[in-house]
């Protein structure tokens, strides 16, 4: 399977041609101006919508990442990213916090990906992340239960 | 590189005794998944890959804080985690060898130990 099996619109137009080709064959006596329709660019700057991009991400990149990074499920992004959640680590220690999980989010366009380990409250509500950095160095950007940015250290 | 459950598990034991800190355990499991992004991580024996992992992911950020000098997570949280990823003592296979895992344990805090510690 190809990245252009996932663009039904385009199956669809060269279904539409073969079949008016193959009328013109049977009856000559007819003038048909067949008229294609024109077939999305693979390079198309539109942003590929969520659904699709979930199709692309099963066929093509989940085992790689899902498998790793996705024990806990996967959401795709209307900017081309899709984000790999794994499972919250449960702690006892910190009152309305709940514990921590990885996030992991690759960018189906450029092929980058980054992740980062978010602290969750009782609620769901990120709490805290912290970025994994090339450098090494770890800062912990934190947030109310409003998810209001308090500052990091 | 190759990498068992003995070897996770030593990391688990040698955070939960004080042997290790937990921002070492911690580059050290990011030293495997930046291994295993290019495809080069042997995962011995090849069964336990999903459970080898799992204990990888939990050691993974094991040193998040709440705050300056307060980890989000107690010893019991660590302890728990150890056995819910992979597994409590003995659940190791017979041809497990604990030398070769001591010795990539090693070879990997001596990497990863850098100057930002």
């Amino acid at each position: 399977m190809t990245f252009d099996d996932l663009r039904p619109d385009m199956d669809a137009a060269s279904l539409d041609v073969t079949r008016t080709a193959d009328a013109t064959t049977e009856r000559p006596a007819l003038t048909i101006m067949v008229t294609p329709r024109p077939i999305p660019p693979t390079s198309s700057n539109e942003p590929l919508s969520p659904e699709r991009l979930r199709q692309i991400d099963r066929v093509f990149f989940g085992p790689f990442f899902r498998e790793k990074y996705g024990a806990a499920g996967d959401k795709a992004l209307q900017n081309s990213r899709i984000r790999y959640y794994g499972p919250v680590q449960p702690t006892n220690n910190a009152g309305e916090l709940v514990g921590r999980r990885y996030v992991h989010e690759f960018d189906i366009m450029t092929g980058l990906t980054r992740g980062w380990h978010e602290t969750l409250d009782r609620m769901g509500n990120i709490r805290q992340i912290r970025p994994e950095r090339n450098d090494g160095i770890k800062r912990h950007y934190q947030f109310d239960s409003n998810g209001r940015y308090k500052g990091s250290w | 590189m190759e990498i068992n459950l003995q070897a996770v598990r030593r990391v688990f034991e040698d955070v939960l005794n004080g042997s290790m800190l937990r921002e070492q355990a911690d580059r050290w499991a990011h030293a495997v998944i930046q291994e295993e992004e290019t495809a080069v991580v042997t995962y011995s024996p090849p069964r336990e890959r999903e459970r080898i992992w799992a204990g990888v992911m939990y050691l993974y950020g094991i040193d998040t804080m709440t705050g300056p000098n307060a980890y989000l997570h107690t010893d019991d949280d660590i302890s728990r985690g150890m056995i819910a990823s992979i597994g409590a003592v003995g659940d190791e296979v017979a041809d497990d060898n604990s030398v070769g895992s001591r010795a990539t344990v090693a070879t990997l805090h001596r990497k990863q130990v850098g100057p930002h510690h």
